[in-house]
């Protein structure tokens, strides 16, 4: 058959394929319009563009694992190979599941996981007044010679050698006074 | 003899298609024009705006979805969440998109929703074809109806973008354009899918 008339056959189709619509349907469409029609939806236009993306399921994962891994970076994560990534999401789902928990704990879970992975992590915590902000919880060697440091308060931040030194003499002096 | 009768019958079908080409514009200026009035009434809120665009519209996308497969029961449903859909997102109606484009575009997604909802669902089209009165033989009429129901069996066993394509452009009657949008893709894709929807159909008729 050529395509010609195909395309007949298909307009004719068009207006052969069809029944009759149930009488009332229009109305009960009609009495569903809202009082006030909303013209614009602040929010509804990202979900909008979100849709008309129309993202395949593999991008979608690939979006999903690439947030995941920068997640894992910004929390300390360093492995990108299959087990270090299983490791990195438990530790995470760990930390989102401590995230009603206090600050200490939080840091201790993570400590047992840097020192898992084989990490230079040393743990001031049994020794310290958890009380004190500026008490050095825990101590975790950077690959660039520097240290990273986790307070009682949950805040950190990243000293070299010499500061590192000053700090703990300073906590040693407090909890031996 | 017989050629003056057939130059006279070619002279009076050119002066029926120069009668009837002015008239088949102003009727496409018409509904544009319509269409165009009723989208900016929408876009203000007018209630009475959105009564008229179901007036319009309800069979047509009642039809749409049956033509998709679903059945009555769900068709129903489907035509009136895609009004219900139509009433939130009319923040994108915008200036010079087809008003009928955008509300079939509601629709198709809210069909794809639908069968991704229930994926097992079978697909069931209209049964039967609405004969028409045509001075054709009885003979000519039965083959004609018989191609008629092998092409719409072919056209429900395409795979749904496909057969999409199809549907919106003869089925439903919509311009390239129209269609295109509301299949939510650029004219050019439209085209090839429908195109290679014209071959599937070719191939499985024959």
């Amino acid at each position: 058959m050529e395509e010609e008339q195909i395309k007949e056959l298909l307009n004719e189709l068009g207006r052969q394929v069809t029944e009759p619509v149930r009488p009332g349907l229009g109305e009960e469409i009609k009495q569903r319009i809202p009082h006030r029609l909303s013209r614009h939806k602040i929010g509804w236009n990202t979900v909008n563009i979100i849709i008309d993306l129309r993202l395949s399921k593999s991008v979608a994962a690939a979006v999903i694992i690439v947030t995941l891994i920068l997640l894992l970076n910004l929390f300390g994560g360093r492995e990108l190979t299959g087990s270090g990534i299983i490791k990195d999401s438990m530790l995470l789902i760990k930390y989102w599941g401590n995230s009603g928990k206090d600050p200490v704990s939080i840091a201790r879970s993570r400590y047992e996981h840097l020192l898992e992975r084989g990490e230079n992590v040393i743990w001031y915590g049994y020794s310290i007044d958890v009380k004190d902000a500026n008490s050095v919880l825990m101590q975790r060697k950077l690959p660039d010679g520097k240290y990273q440091l986790t307070f009682a308060d949950g805040q950190e931040k990243q000293v070299n050698s010499e500061q590192l030194v000053e700090l703990l003499a300073r906590m040693l002096e407090k909890s031996t006074k | 003899m017989g050629k003056k009768v057939k130059i006279a019958e070619q002279k009076s079908d050119l002066a029926y298609l120069k009668n009837t080409q002015p008239n088949l514009d102003r009727d496409m200026q018409h509904d544009s024009r319509k269409q165009d009035s009723l989208a900016t009434r929408l876009r203000a809120g007018d209630r009475m705006a959105a009564s008229e665009l179901v007036d319009e519209y309800y069979q047509q996308i009642y039809l749409f979805m049956r033509r998709l497969g679903h059945d009555r029961q769900a068709s129903e449903d489907l035509t009136q969440e895609s009004f219900f859909n139509a009433w939130h997102h009319i923040g994108q109606l915008k200036d010079g998109k087809a008003l009928n484009g955008w509300l079939y575009r509601i629709a198709s997604n809210v069909s794809k929703l639908h069968w991704r909802k229930h994926k097992h669902k079978e697909v069931i089209g209209i049964e039967g074809l609405q004969m028409q009165q045509s001075d054709k033989s009885e003979h000519e009429k039965i083959e004609h109806n018989e191609q008629l129901e092998q092409l719409k069996v072919a056209v429900e066993q395409l795979p749904i973008k496909l057969r999409e394509t199809i549907i919106l452009h003869y089925m439903q009657q919509l311009t390239i354009a129209e269609a295109a949008e509301a299949a939510g893709l650029n004219q050019g894709t439209f085209k090839s899918r429908l195109n290679r929807a014209l071959k599937n159909l070719r191939k499985s008729i024959k």
